[in-house]
This record gives structure tokens, C-alpha cells and sequence, in this order.
């Protein structure tokens, strides 16, 4: 951290000058003598098509669930490997999820069951732009709820806000600058004659998006640059998995530790939507899932304590199996809810139960609490913005369920 | 300040869809009545109509005249096809694989991407050619998903390509029999629920995969006024559409061999009756039940309101006045889903040729790339290193996993990260250090500059 500092207050003076640095690098540059100033973090997880909630945390003590799903229902606790884990009696992980038993047992992971969007639709499309716009069946909000969600701040990092995807998600878009970064390794423009052009060029443009984007972008790289060259070593020993999402939650560690300003991040990850033959597949997306969120609270250690990460998926499936050995749209579905300030080891919410009466439209598992509920505990508690109804328009949270 | 900027991203489009009703354009649509004119007319056909302008491409279209060029664009048949395009492709044919393995299909994929973007950078049928990247698109599949690496070169040249200027009605039914659709959609395997004893294990049964996108995303859009009971009744009348075993032989090869192709199985197929729409389809109509369906949703006004609409998407402008969008409605109802008329009646729009128009989009990374290839004349001995910058701007190509298909709204295409590997591409590209490619001006500041993302 040290060579960073001074790395910080030689590239502040070369890039700004004395007494120009914008207010983030002067924080970060003169904040650190003393003690720092630890931002609290909100990371987001998108999980795209639909994850069947139903066999992620299997409802075990509920007849009808292995009634409805006869060939891909997850065995009762205590079968064997391939069967749930257990975690109050009532519900059980799924058994690829091994990875986050640990968490649970030390109360630094929270389920919360039956959550889901008031918006009937089951397009995969429409659900996830409402569960992004924050705005159920509103579909011309121009802005996403994850950028509402940041408090105001005269002058933010280029990093504040970052999404680990190649193109900024919905949810992240609005006024407040949020940075699409695929890869920290590959952010910047290689030729270092070319960077300096592109920057004068789309720096004089009149095209208000293309050089509103390019300003925040060259800002930022040379924020990466500052410490994409050292070599990076997950603490303690944790180990990401392959694929998209552990790589992203690296990405996401890396500029944590770097002190880059990050107070919100995003990723996502897809393949969820199990139509045909869901067992093999969901056992495969979990394992690496529940790995990398394992990886990333390992190798952040103690620093979880300023961190939340929840997860997210536009819809549940259908209770009951396909005719193929899978599941179709459904309505409520599972969230997790993980860091250090997370009230953990306990599943949250009002299980509506599984029995035909109790199901919506007499086939999914019915929404007993609003997916914005959910995320206005944590938007206040975590980033500190209690303007909900800035962050969620027209709609007024029922009590808070005590997830933090 | 440097750091004051705020970025105002409209996400127009965003949502898909807006309910559009109006007769006369709002205000906002002021910029659509101010008509283009002269040189710009040009500049706009060569941006809109062609995946970009190729240096002598302007000078030529002043000779044949714009009018006479957009009807032959409109008719690619009285167009020649470039020599140098039908040796390349021919090359590349000759290079297929026979071998039967996983690798081979690797190199299927490869090279129905390279084959895209040699169509893109040297037909002399350019708005054929956007418009089968349009509909294949629009009817999205995805060649990782199993099957459908073996399956999806022929879904666009059978399915796709030869109705791009036809009737509606011919390309849904096209893909709704297509072995890559009734694979990616699961229809291939959704049969009529059968009554099964208490302890039987259970039978294959229901799959509403496809009914409920042939819905959403093939015909009626979101908000064309279906239900859920709707998806289950559509997903009733296609049982039984499904696919023979094994897969074609090649690329090449479909019509000689049975395996892998369309096939309906009346055994499996719902008998009872079903209402789509408010229509009545008979108990017993076996495949008839389908083709009902496709007829309904051909001829609905909610569809002809919906592909008017996305087309003047990728056409026009990321909000289309409504003015046009209801013209083209009306002209897809009036003609029966008469593609070349719909389109037609878009090229001869005040609102194509307006201010509002003009530079209006911002590129998709195929259009980037093409488009920086034909403007520096690039000789291209081979395109798959092209095909992996349009993968690393974000769209790999017939790899669309979400049957959405990707957007064409501008906003979904600026982003920081998508910025930086347009400058890292032009430089690249310029500097002769794209594979297989050959420049000869090196002129990445044009390239990568401003004014060339956006058309």
C-alpha cells in the first residue's frame, strides 16, 4: 500500500497538478496518513434466465416439492452428497453449494425465500429490465436503481461505480458515472500515442454521449493503470474458480484492495434457464457459483465487514417439472444476502408453501415479499441512502425484514 | 472540471417497445420533419443502407442515381454479386470439414462468421445483407446450445436469407420448421401431456419455451395482448413439430440426408381443441394447428405494429416518430407482411431522409468492424481475426445466448470499456496488426474517432 500511496501523490501531481487534484484522488492520496476512510461496498449479482430458486434452497420439508418434482427434486438432508444440505430443518442447500455452508454457520449469509417482483410477467426480457429500472411495470424509466442508489457526491471516483461486464447494465445507468470494465488488465487504449489523441479528440467533441463516456473512461484508466501492473495474489489462500463470475469477483477484490473509490459493483452471469435437462446443468452454474462467492469473501477477509453482496434473478421456475427434465417460468424466487454486517444463517421472508392453494396462478411459488424490499433495507443500511423513494419511485417498502 | 460530466444515456429502446397511437409526432419528433438534402442524402443512404462507405462508393451512387439504387438495393436479384465476395466464399466452402467430430464443429462456427463478415464488407447486396443480419436477429439462435452448431448455417441460408424481401408469413413459418428454432426453443421435444399411472415414471410432456417467444419476441411483442393461457394453447398446437435424429452430413449437405431434419409426429401431438387469441382451433387439426397459429400471429395488428417498429429501430432512429411507424403498420397489414413494401415504404420516407435520422445510431461492433474495413479498402485474406473484434466489442457472432437476440439501440453500444476497445481496434486495424488483414492508409484517428461510431 505504501508504493501506492506514493505512486497516488506523484500521478495526482502529474495528472492535475497542485491544488487541481479532484477530490477522490486528494482522499485517497492525503486520507491515508490518517486513519482511512473506509467506504462501505454494495456488490450486485445478476443471475440471468431465471434460476430455478426452488432447487437452490430446497424446500425439503415440503411434500408437495418432491410430489411436483419427481425426477429433479434434490434429495431430503442426510442421503447422501448428492443430497440437500441442511440449514434450519425447513430448507436445504442445494449440494453444490457446499462452498457456502461455512458462511452460513458463521452467520455471514442470509436467504431470503419468496422474494420476487409484484409484476406478473414472465418474459425473461420485461422481468429483468423491471428487477434493473427498479420500476415494475414501468417500463420508460430512463435509469437504472442501482446508480439512483448512490448518495450524491460532489466529486466522485471514476471508479465509484463499476460494472464487470462489457457493456453498462441497465440497472447501473443514470446520471451518476458508472464505468463498464471487462477486464482491468485490457482497460485502457494500448498505443500510448493513440490514448493521448482519443482523449484530446472525444474530449473536444460536441457528441454529448460519446464524449460524456470517453471522459469518465480516460479518467478511470489511469486510475487501473495505477495498479493493474503488480502481479495479484488472492489473500488466505482463497481460489477462484474459472469462468466469468469468479474472474469478475477477482476483478472486483483487486480494486477493492487497490482503493480505488469502488462503492458499487455489478456483475452478472447467465445460463440459468433450465427449460431441458436442469439437473446436470444447475449442479455445474452452482458449483462455480458458490465457489467464486466462497473465493471472494476468503480473500477479502476481514474487509467483508464493509461489504454486502446480493444476488438476484429476474423470476423463479416452475414448481412443477417440464415435461423435459426441466422447469418453465415461474414468479417468486430465492435471494442471497452476504458480508460481514449480514444478520446470516437464517432464511428470511414468509414461505407461502408449495400446496395448490397456495401457489400463484395455481403454478409457482408465490411473492411474499417485494424484491425492492429487500433491496431498500440494504441501499439504506449499506450505502447509507435513505431517499428510497428516490431509489424506488411509487413504491413505500413494508417493514424491513432485519436482513443487516 | 473534469470530473463534473454527467453522462445522460436515454434508453431509448431500451425496454423494447413503446405503445405508439398518435396520428400526428409529438414535439420531441420536431427533428424528423427538417429534411436532408444534397451530399447528405447520400452520406445517409451509404451509413443507413450499407454496412459503411467504401471510399469510391459515393461517386458511384451519384452515377446511378439514388432512387434508381435503393430499388435495386430493394431487389438484390438484378444486383451482381461481386466477383471478388463469390471467390472468397467459394474458398471458403472448399476448406469444409468432413470430419464428424466436435472440432469440426468449432470450425462450422468459425466459419459462419468469417462467411458474415465477407458478405457484410464486399456484397454488392448491402441491404440484403443487413437485413439477414436483422432477421436472423430478430429470429435469434444460438450455435453453442448442443445441436444447433450443426444446424444454424442452414437455418440463415434457408430459413433466413431467401425471405428477407418476402412475405412475413413465409419466414416465421421458415423458422418455425427450422431444426435450429425447434432445437434452441425445445419445441423438438415438447409433446401433449399423457395421462400416466399413479407410480408410472413420468412421460415427456409441455414445453412452453417456444410458444411463449414465437409470442413475445417472433410476432405480437410484449405488449400485443396475450396471456399466459395463450402460451400454454400456442405451446398445445406446436407438439409434435420436432427433429429427426442424428444431423446433416455438412454445411452443404441437408437435402441429402434425412437426418436432422424438420418432422412432425403426429403421435405426440395434442389432439384436443385450443383457443389462440380468441380464435377456435379444432380438435384433430394435427400439424394444421401450427400453420393456424403461424397465420394468426402473420396477420395481427399487434405483429405488423411490432416488426414496423423494430425495423424503424435499426433504420431510422433509436425512437422512431410514430408517424412512420404507423405507416409501415398499416403498409405490413395492407400487403400481408410484404417485406419489400414495408421496407419500401420506410426508404420513401420523409422521416428516413430527415435531421432526425441522420447519424442518429451508433454502431454495432459487426457494423464497427465492417465498416472500418470497407472504408480503408481492407484486403481481407482472411476474416476470423475480424470476427474476434466483433466477439471482443461485445457481440459474438450466431452466439447470442438470449432469444432476444442483440440489441440494436445505440445506448446499449457506448460504454467505457466498449470504447477503449474501439480506439484499441481502429489502432490495431491501422497499423496492419489485425491477421489476415491488409491496409494501406493508416488512418486510426479517423476510425477511431467520433463521428465514426455512429451512422
Amino acid at each position: 500500500m505504501h508504493s501506492r500511496r506514493l505512486f497516488l501523490k506523484n500521478s495526482a501531481l502529474a495528472m492535475f497538478g497542485i491544488g487541481a487534484a479532484p477530490g477522490w484522488l486528494a482522499r485517497a492520496v492525503y486520507a491515508q496518513d490518517g486513519a482511512p476512510q473506509r467506504k462501505r461496498i454494495l456488490i450486485v449479482i445478476f443471475q440471468r434466465g431465471a434460476v430455478d430458486g426452488l432447487n437452490v434452497v430446497v424446500p425439503h420439508a415440503e411434500p408437495s416439492y418432491y410430489a411436483m418434482r419427481p425426477t429433479i427434486a434434490i434429495a431430503r438432508p442426510g442421503a447422501d452428497d448428492a443430497s440437500a444440505i441442511d440449514l434450519d430443518g425447513r430448507f436445504g442447500l442445494h449440494p453444490s453449494l457446499r462452498d457456502l455452508k461455512p458462511l452460513w454457520d458463521r452467520g455471514e449469509f442470509a436467504i431470503i425465500e419468496a422474494v420476487g417482483s409484484p409484476d406478473p410477467t414472465r418474459s425473461h426480457f420485461d422481468a429483468q429490465d423491471y428487477m434493473e429500472s427498479g420500476t415494475p411495470g414501468v417500463r420508460t424509466t430512463p435509469d437504472g436503481w442501482l446508480n439512483r442508489a448512490m448518495p450524491r457526491e460532489p466529486h466522485p471516483s471514476p471508479a465509484r461505480a463499476v460494472s464487470l461486464t462489457p457493456d453498462l447494465p441497465r440497472m447501473l445507468r443514470g446520471k451518476n458515472d458508472a464505468l463498464a470494465v471487462a477486464s482491468i488488465g485490457d482497460f485502457r487504449v494500448r498505443d500510448p500515442r493513440a490514448a493521448a489523441e482519443f482523449e484530446r479528440v472525444y474530449g473536444e467533441s460536441e457528441d454529448r454521449i460519446l464524449n460524456g463516456t470517453a471522459r469518465e473512461t480516460f479518467e478511470a484508466v489511469k486510475l487501473m493503470q495505477s495498479f493493474e501492473g503488480s502481479a495479484y495474489t488472492p489473500a488466505n489462500g482463497a481460489n477462484y474458480p474459472e469462468g466469468r463470475l469468479g474472474r469478475s469477483l477477482q476483478q472486483i477484490a483487486r480494486m477493492i484492495k487497490a482503493d480505488v473509490g469502488l462503492e458499487v459493483a455489478f456483475t452478472d452471469i447467465g445460463g440459468w434457464d433450465t427449460h431441458v435437462n436442469e439437473a446436470g446443468q444447475l449442479a455445474n452454474l452452482l458449483r462455480d457459483f458458490g465457489a467464486a462467492l466462497a473465493a471472494f469473501s476468503q480473500d477479502m477477509g476481514d474487509q467483508m465487514a464493509d461489504i454486502t453482496l446480493v444476488t438476484m434473478s429476474e423470476f423463479g421456475r416452475t414448481v412443477k417439472e417440464n415435461g423435459n427434465r426441466g422447469t418453465d417460468h415461474g414468479h417468486a424466487n430465492v435471494m442471497f444476502a452476504l458480508g460481514g454486517r449480514i444478520r446470516g444463517g437464517k432464511v428470511y421472508g414468509q414461505w407461502p408453501g408449495l400446496g395448490r392453494e397456495h401457489l400463484y396462478e395455481e403454478r409457482d411459488l408465490n411473492v411474499t415479499t417485494d424484491f425492492r424490499t429487500v433491496l431498500a433495507e440494504i441501499v439504506s443500511t449499506q450505502l447509507g441512502n435513505r431517499q428510497i423513494g428516490a431509489v424506488f419511485p411509487s413504491f413505500t417498502p413494508t417493514k424491513f425484514l432485519g436482513i443487516v | 472540471m473534469l470530473l463534473s460530466t454527467v453522462v445522460l444515456v436515454t434508453v431509448a429502446g431500451g425496454a423494447g417497445i413503446k405503445r405508439i397511437n398518435a396520428n400526428a409526432n409529438p414535439p420531441a419528433y420536431a427533428a424528423f420533419s427538417r429534411m436532408l438534402n444534397g451530399d447528405d442524402r447520400i452520406v445517409h443512404a451509404l451509413d443507413r443502407l450499407t454496412f459503411g462507405a467504401r471510399p469510391e462508393d459515393s461517386d458511384a451512387l451519384n452515377r446511378t442515381g439514388l432512387n434508381r439504387w435503393i430499388e435495386l438495393q430493394l431487389n438484390p436479384d438484378r444486383v451482381a454479386e461481386d466477383p471478388v465476395l463469390t471467390e472468397r466464399l467459394r474458398v471458403l466452402d472448399a476448406s469444409q470439414p468432413t470430419a464428424d467430430d466436435r472440432a469440426a464443429a468449432k470450425i462450422i462456427a468459425d466459419k459462419l462468421a468469417q462467411e458474415k463478415l465477407l458478405r457484410a464488407i464486399y456484397s454488392n447486396r448491402q441491404l440484403e445483407e443487413l437485413l439477414v443480419d436483422f432477421w436472423f436477429n430478430h429470429f435469434n439462435v444460438n450455435l453453442n446450445k448442443g445441436r444447433d452448431r450443426y444446424f444454424t448455417a442452414a437455418y440463415e441460408r434457408e430459413a433466413i436469407r431467401p425471405y428477407v424481401f418476402a412475405k412475413f408469413y413465409d419466414l416465421l413459418l421458415a423458422t418455425a420448421k427450422s431444426p435450429a428454432m425447434l432445437f434452441y426453443l425445445d419445441n423438438w421435444q415438447s409433446v401433449a401431456p399423457r395421462p400416466t399411472r399413479a407410480n408410472a415414471t413420468p412421460k415427456r410432456g409441455l414445453n412452453e419455451n417456444y410458444g411463449r417467444e414465437l409470442l413475445e419476441l417472433h410476432t405480437l411483442g410484449v405488449d400485443g395482448g396475450y396471456t399466459q393461457q395463450d402460451v400454454i394453447e400456442v405451446a398445445r398446437c406446436f407438439t409434435g413439430w420436432t427433429i429427426t435424429k442424428g444431423r446433416p452430413l455438412s454445411q452443404s449437405a441437408t437435402a441429402a440426408s434425412d437426418d436432422g431434419q424438420f418432422a412432425y409426429n403426429d403421435k405426440v401431438h395434442d389432439k384436443g381443441q385450443k383457443l389462440v387469441l380468441g380464435h377456435v382451433i379444432p380438435a384433430g387439426g394435427g400439424m394444421n394447428d401450427g400453420l393456424m397459429v403461424l397465420d394468426i400471429l402473420a396477420h395481427h395488428p399487434s405483429t405488423a405494429r411490432f416488426i414496423s417498429l423494430k425495423l424503424a429501430q435499426r433504420f431510422v432512429a433509436d425512437d422512431p416518430p410514430p408517424s412512420l411507424v404507423n405507416r409501415m403498420a398499416e403498409t405490413f397489414l395492407k400487403t400481408h407482411g410484404d417485406l419489400r413494401q414495408v421496407m419500401r415504404i420506410m426508404l420513401d420516407s420523409g422521416e428516413f431522409w430527415s435531421e432526425g435520422a441522420y447519424r442518429a445510431k451508433v454502431k454495432t461492433p459487426l457494423e464497427i468492424v465492417a465498416s472500418a474495413a470497407r472504408a480503408t479498402g481492407a484486403q481481407i485474406d482472411s476474416a476470423d481475426a475480424l470476427a474476434r473484434e466483433v466477439q471482443r466489442l461485445g457481440e459474438p457472432l450466431y452466439r447470442k445466448v438470449e432469444p432476444t437476440g442483440y440489441s440494436t439501440a445505440s445506448a446499449d453500444w457506448v460504454s467505457s470499456a466498449g470504447l477503449l476497445e474501439r480506439m484499441n481496434f481502429a489502432v490495431a486495424l491501422a497499423h496492419n496488426r489485425v491477421p489476415g488483414v491488409t491496409v494501406s492508409a493508416a488512418d486510426w484517428e479517423r476510425l477511431g474517432a467520433p463521428e465514426f461510431q455512429r451512422h
